[in-house]
C-alpha cells in the first residue's frame, strides 16, 4: 500500500497486512438484485469484501456501479467494484470514478474487459479507449493529485484500485512484465485468475514478489461435479487438475441419493485440497489474502474462514 | 499499400440501382487496388457490365481507371466520357469508399443531381502477402509506435488496441477473439523484442492513446 491512508475496510486491511478474504458477486441480466444481495448477505459475515463483476464474457447486465451501489447499501458488505475499460471512454471512465465514489464506492478493480465480440451484443462497438494499466494509472492520478487532466476535482475520489494478474498466462514473462508496469501505474492490490498448479503459482508469485503489491490468490471451489467439469471445459487457460475431477465424481456418484452428504463431502473436499495449497503458499509469504470466485456458492465461507484462520 | 477492398452481395448494389431509380449508367472500375482485390479492373468491369445487361440495364460507359481516388486523374478520365456520363442516371464505382467519395468531389458541381453508388466495403489499409491474401497491419491512427514496439503494431494486430498488453484474453499466446485461433498482438511483439534484446521496452508503461486530433475531418497539407 502506498503510504498509511486507507478510504475503505479493505485498505485498512491491507495497511494493516491482515490475512483476508474476498468474495465474488455476479449480478445478472436483471433490475432486481435480491438474489445479489441475499448471497452477499451470505457471504458478509466472512469477507472484508466481495467483487461486483461487470458483464463477465461481454454478456451484457446490469451495470456494476448501480449493482455495487445496491449491494453495498442493501447486504450492509462493502464491493469492489469491478470497472473494465470495454464500455466507455476515458472521458466516461473519469465521469464514473467521481459517480462511483458519490454512490459510496471506494473500491475499484480495472480490468480490461472481455471483448464484446465474445458475448451476447457482438455488435456493440468495443471501445478499449484506457486498458487496465492506464485506468489504474487514471484512478491514482484523481485520487492522489484531486486533479484531471490537470483540472482541479471540487471534490476528489478516494479510491483504492486493484488489478488481475493471471498466474496460469504462457508465456508468463510477458504477463509478469505487464503486472510490473501496473504495479508502476500504481495498483494498490492483485487478485489473481483463478489457479489450480501450485508450482507454477509459486513460480509467478515469487516473480512478481518484487513489485511489491499486495497478492489475493483467486480461487474456485467447486460445489459439485457438474461445475468443476464445466470449469475444466470451458474456462480457456485454466484447467481442474484430474485427481480433483476423480474425487468429485466419486462424490457425485457416492452420494447420489443423500444430497446433505453429497454437499458436506463437496465442501469438505474443497477445505481439504485448498487448505493446504493456501498454507503453503502463506508459508512462503507470497500471499495477502484470499479472493473466492466461486460464485452462487456462499455456504463455502466458513469453511474458507477457518482455512485463512488457522 | 493497397487499400482492400470485398464485394458486396449483388443484390445489396442492385437495390441501390432500384433505390435511385436507375435505369441508365456508367460504370467506373479501380485498375488500382480493386483489380487487385479482384474486385474492379478490367475483369471486374466487365463481370458488372453483363450483370447489369442481364438485368435490362443501359450501359452508358464502362472505364477502368488506374488512380480512382486522385481527383486530377478522374477529372481527366471523366472529362473524356462526358457526354455519356450526363446521359447516365447515375455512376456505378467498383472501388474503395475513396473512389467513390473522389468522383463525388469531381462530378458533384457540374451534376449535381447525379448519384454516386459503389459495388464494394472498403475493409482496411492491407499488407499483402500474395494475391488473395491480405492482412491488415496498419490502422493509419496517425500517431506510429512501431519504433517501440518491435516493428508490430498493437493497435493493429491487438483486437483491443490496447497500448499495455497482453490482456487477460490471452490463452497460450493467442487471442480470446475468434476463438484462440489468432495469434495475441501483443505476445508478437514480446517475442519480437525479446528476440532483439529489447524488453525493456515491453516493460513500458504506456499513456492511453491521445485522439484529440481525431475529432475533425484529417488532412495532410504540405504546400
Amino acid at each position: 500500500m502506498e503510504g498509511n491512508h486507507a478510504y475503505s475496510k479493505l485498505g485498512e486491511a491491507l495497511v494493516k497486512g491482515d490475512f483476508i478474504l474476498t468474495g465474488e458477486l455476479e449480478p445478472e441480466k436483471t433490475c432486481d438484485l435480491s438474489h445479489t444481495i441475499q448471497e452477499a448477505k451470505e457471504m458478509a459475515p466472512y469477507v472484508v469484501a466481495a467483487n461486483v463483476t461487470d458483464s463477465p464474457l461481454g454478456i451484457v447486465t446490469i451495470n456494476s456501479m448501480a449493482a455495487s451501489h445496491i449491494i453495498q447499501r442493501e447486504a450492509d458488505l462493502e464491493v469492489i467494484w469491478q470497472l473494465t475499460v470495454r464500455d466507455v471512454n476515458k472521458l466516461g471512465i473519469a465521469g464514473m470514478i467521481m459517480g462511483g465514489h458519490a454512490l459510496g464506492l471506494r473500491n475499484v478493480l480495472s480490468l480490461t474487459g472481455d471483448h464484446t465480440a465474445l458475448g451476447d451484443m457482438p455488435e456493440s462497438k468495443p471501445v478499449f479507449d484506457l486498458d487496465s494499466a492506464t485506468l489504474v494509472k487514471l484512478v491514482r492520478e484523481m485520487v492522489d493529485t484531486g486533479k484531471i487532466n490537470g483540472h482541479e476535482i471540487e471534490h476528489p475520489p478516494k479510491f483504492h484500485v486493484g488489478c488481475a494478474g493471471n498466474p496460469n498466462a504462457e508465456p508468463m514473462e510477458a504477463e509478469i512484465l505487464k503486472i510490473g508496469r501496473k504495479a508502476e501505474a500504481g495498483a494498490e492490490f492483485l487478485q489473481t485468475q483463478v489457479v489450480y498448479d501450485l508450482e507454477r503459482t509459486i513460480e509467478f508469485l515469487t516473480e512478481i514478489k518484487k513489485y511489491k503489491v499486495p497478492v489475493l490468490l483467486g480461487i474456485f471451489p467447486m460445489k459439485s461435479y457438474g461445475i468443476a467439469k464445466g470449469f475444466d471445459t470451458f474456462v480457456p487457460g485454466v484447467s481442474v487438475p484430474k485427481d480433483i475431477l476423480a474425487k468429485w465424481k466419486g462424490i457425485k456418484t457416492e452420494y447420489k441419493t443423500d444430497k446433505k452428504m453429497q454437499k458436506e463431502a463437496y465442501d469438505q473436499a474443497n477445505y481439504e485440497f485448498f487448505k493446504p495449497f493456501i498454507r503453503e503458499l502463506r508459508k512462503k509469504n507470497l500471499l495477502s489474502g484470499v479472493h473466492c470466485m466461486a460464485v452462487h456458492y456462499p455456504r463455502v465461507f466458513p469453511k474458507l474462514m477457518e482455512i485463512i484462520q488457522t | 499499400m493497397v487499400v482492400i477492398t470485398t464485394k458486396k452481395p449483388d443484390e445489396e448494389v442492385f437495390e441501390a440501382l432500384q433505390n435511385y431509380k436507375v435505369k441508365k449508367l456508367t460504370v467506373v472500375s479501380c485498375g488500382t487496388c480493386a483489380a487487385l482485390c479482384q474486385t474492379g479492373g478490367t475483369e471486374g468491369a466487365e463481370e458488372w457490365r453483363k450483370k447489369l445487361e442481364e438485368k435490362g440495364y443501359e450501359i452508358e460507359a464502362v472505364i477502368v481507371s488506374e488512380d480512382v481516388c486522385d481527383n486530377r486523374v478522374m477529372k481527366k478520365d471523366l472529362r473524356k466520357i462526358d457526354d455519356e456520363v450526363r446521359a447516365s442516371d447515375a455512376i456505378l464505382t467498383l472501388s474503395c469508399g475513396l473512389g467513390v467519395q473522389s468522383i463525388v468531389e469531381v462530378i458533384q458541381d457540374k451534376y449535381p443531381k447525379k448519384p454516386v453508388l459503389v459495388s464494394n466495403n472498403t475493409k482496411f489499409i492491407g499488407m499483402t502477402e500474395r494475391i488473395g491474401r491480405f492482412y491488415l497491419r496498419c490502422r493509419a491512427c496517425g500517431d506510429c509506435l512501431l519504433n517501440y514496439t518491435g516493428g508490430i503494431c498493437p493497435i493493429a494486430t491487438c483486437a483491443k488496441g490496447l497500448m499495455n498488453g497482453p490482456c487477460g484474453g490471452m490463452v497460450d499466446g493467442k487471442c480470446e477473439v475468434d476463438n484462440y485461433e489468432r495469434d495475441c498482438g501483443w505476445i508478437l511483439i514480446f517475442n519480437r523484442l525479446k528476440a532483439i534484446g529489447r524488453l525493456d521496452l515491453f516493460s513500458m508503461l504506456r499513456d492511453a492513446r491521445d485522439w484529440s486530433e481525431s475529432g475533425h475531418q484529417q488532412e495532410v497539407i504540405f504546400r
